[in-house]
């Protein structure tokens, strides 16, 4: 799912000392290719403190108006800046409680990271917090998951969209979405559990308990069985493919189903 | 008795056996001052300083051993030294370093022979080594997780955090990690929880995490085919459990999986290496958090058709707050 649709053009406000790292490039680059905006806090001047950083990005708050913000605990090499980032976390909580902000902590675990957590916890504020380390597909995805619930369309790889908000189910073909009509009511809900589950998190899966009400009957598991059956009949129709057993929507080891990436 | 009074009782009994001491040495200058001119005196005044000297050592030594039983309760039977403690950690990671960097400099070295000989690297080489790379940093990265919790164990007096807890964002977060390396090494990973709705739990969100990963990692590193990980509660706990279908552990080996320092080299699990460490760690950690870490495995018999599979289930509980009295 590398469609510009994830970002959506939302604005991110980088502020890290070290955005010039190749550490920190690969991140940029990766929020850019998945859609969304990277707004780096850059002060000017020769002997640049945590306080430049931080006046400058309190500044950007409030002209660039980000969805989120990603911020290094850290800054520079002077002592006094070793936590630096949490204060500038606080303000920018205080300004605008809702900001969901992502912090980048050297280690994830260990005092530091409890000083950051009180310190979080102590503002009622979505903020979260990820090992410097991470893949930028790990940053990427606790981002999208903090910044807010799902789109209200889904893509399903690049031949699909889920429009909860409608109720329809779209077909994508060279650009234009076209409605599959079979699609509807129940057939429809475990299509948009199954999706957003992937959207949340690649490996999760939807258990039977969860899905089984949507179905009815004596043998509510048979029923389920049925019902995804025909979702697969109907999905492959509209692009003239039958996805096999362990395509689309797989059943994993009798514990749920599972909604994959199609492919082209 | 307390500390402080155990420390005071050590301090007395030290002074008392300085006094017999210095009574015994002084005993020459005391007798003849008692007595001018005369031996008389020297000889009791030594046999009195004997005697505190005696008493000082004894009471000095009750307070020495009680502290020391009283250490050695509240760590176990741990009676290494520190500068043990650190070796056997220092030998361990340099056992986990060394693997993941001789597999990265195999690949470099590959690539340099080829360039120093023909002048140019093959795009299929350079993406062997990056590959290689990328597989091996998530290695590292825990690798310098473990060391430092190992460090915090040490510290007897610190305690596991109580704050709120969002448990399947943390399942989650370990499996975002993972999905890419397994997805390398052709693992499918799954997870799931029940309630879907989880909630919050009270505890250290940090420790839950750590011991989460070492267990995936633990899983990942063993499996065929699948890694599942499922989060469930009960009405006082919840449970993680880990499941790959690896070739499962024999059950002779059971016993020592949570032993530092305890390698799979050691079972017929797999011949593929691990740390010894990630484990022990977990188990550590999560009897600091008043949890439990079980494992159960079936292992292959040789059959051609095996059901074999290992599980991992921690249970922690759901509210580790402090009672208020």
């Amino acid at each position: 799912m590398t469609s510009k649709s994830v970002g959506g053009g939302q604005k991110i406000l980088v502020v890290d000392d070290e955005h010039m790292s190749d550490l920190m490039r690969s991140v940029l680059r990766r929020l850019e290719t998945d859609g969304f905006r990277p707004i780096v806090v850059a002060p000017e001047g020769p002997h640049l403190t945590g306080d430049d950083y931080e006046t400058q990005a309190l500044f950007s708050m409030e002209t660039e108006r980000p969805s989120a913000v990603l911020l290094d605990v850290r800054f520079g090499e002077y002592d006094s800046d070793r936590f630096k980032g949490l204060s500038i976390l606080k303000k920018i909580v205080d300004r605008d409680s809702s900001m969901p902000v992502l912090m980048f902590t050297q280690y994830t675990q260990g005092p530091y990271r409890d000083t950051a957590v009180n310190a979080s916890l102590s503002v009622s504020a979505s903020v979260d917090f990820i090992d410097k380390l991470a893949s930028p597909e790990e940053v990427v995805l606790r981002l999208r998951r903090l910044i807010g619930s799902a789109p209200e369309t889904i893509k399903i790889g690049s031949l699909f969209e889920i429009d909860a908000a409608n109720a329809a189910v779209y077909v994508i073909e060279n650009g234009r979405r076209d409605l599959i009509r079979e699609i509807q009511g129940m057939k429809l809900e475990i299509l948009s559990e199954l999706a957003s589950a992937m959207y949340r998190s690649e490996g999760e899966l939807v258990p039977f308990s969860r899905l089984e009400r949507f179905s009815d009957g004596e043998d509510s598991r048979a029923s389920l069985r049925v019902r995804i059956r025909e979702l697969k009949v109907s999905l492959g129709r509209a692009v003239s493919r039958e996805f096999g057993a362990n395509e689309l929507i797989i059943n994993v080891r009798n514990r749920g189903y599972r909604l994959v990436n199609p492919g082209d | 008795m307390n500390d402080q009074s155990l420390k005071i009782l050590k301090l007395i009994g030290l002074a008392i056996a300085g006094i017999g001491l210095l009574l015994i040495l002084l005993s020459p200058f005391i007798g003849e001052s008692l007595t001018p001119g005369s031996l008389w005196w020297i000889e009791p005044v030594a046999y009195i300083g004997s005697g505190v000297f005696v008493l000082g050592s004894v009471v000095a030594f009750i307070g020495f051993q009680v502290i020391a039983r009283r250490t050695r309760a509240l760590t176990g039977d741990r009676t290494r030294t520190w500068s043990q403690v650190t070796q056997d950690y220092f030998d361990t990671f340099a056992h986990d370093m060394g693997r993941p960097l001789r597999r990265i400099l195999g690949k470099q070295r590959e690539a340099r022979a080829l360039l120093n000989e023909t002048g140019e690297v093959t795009a299929n080489m350079v993406a062997e080594l990056l590959d290689e790379i990328e597989n091996q940093a998530p290695n590292f990265r825990l690798m310098i997780e473990n060391v430092r919790v190992l460090v915090d164990l040490e510290d007897d007096t610190a305690a596991a955090a109580v704050e709120p807890v969002d448990a399947a964002a943390i399942v989650r977060n370990v499996s975002d990690r993972y999905t890419p390396i397994a997805r390398e090494r052709g693992l499918e990973l799954v997870w799931w929880c029940e309630p879907s709705e989880f909630g919050f739990i009270y505890g250290d969100g940090s420790a839950l995490d750590h011991v989460i990963t070492n267990l995936v990692d633990n899983a990942a590193k063993f499996a065929r085919g699948h890694v599942e990980i499922r989060l469930t509660r009960t009405d006082s706990e919840f449970l993680v459990r880990v499941w790959d279908d690896g070739s499962g552990i024999a059950e002779s080996h059971l016993a020592h999986v949570f032993d530092r320092g305890w390698t799979p080299e050691l079972s017929a699990r797999s011949e593929k290496q691990s740390s010894g460490l990630g484990l022990f760690i977990a188990s550590s950690l999560t009897e600091r958090c008043g949890g439990q870490l079980m494992v159960e495995s079936q292992a292959a018999n040789g059959d051609e058709v095996d059901d074999h599979s290992t599980i991992f289930t921690l249970s922690l509980p759901l509210d580790n707050r402090p009672v208020e009295r």
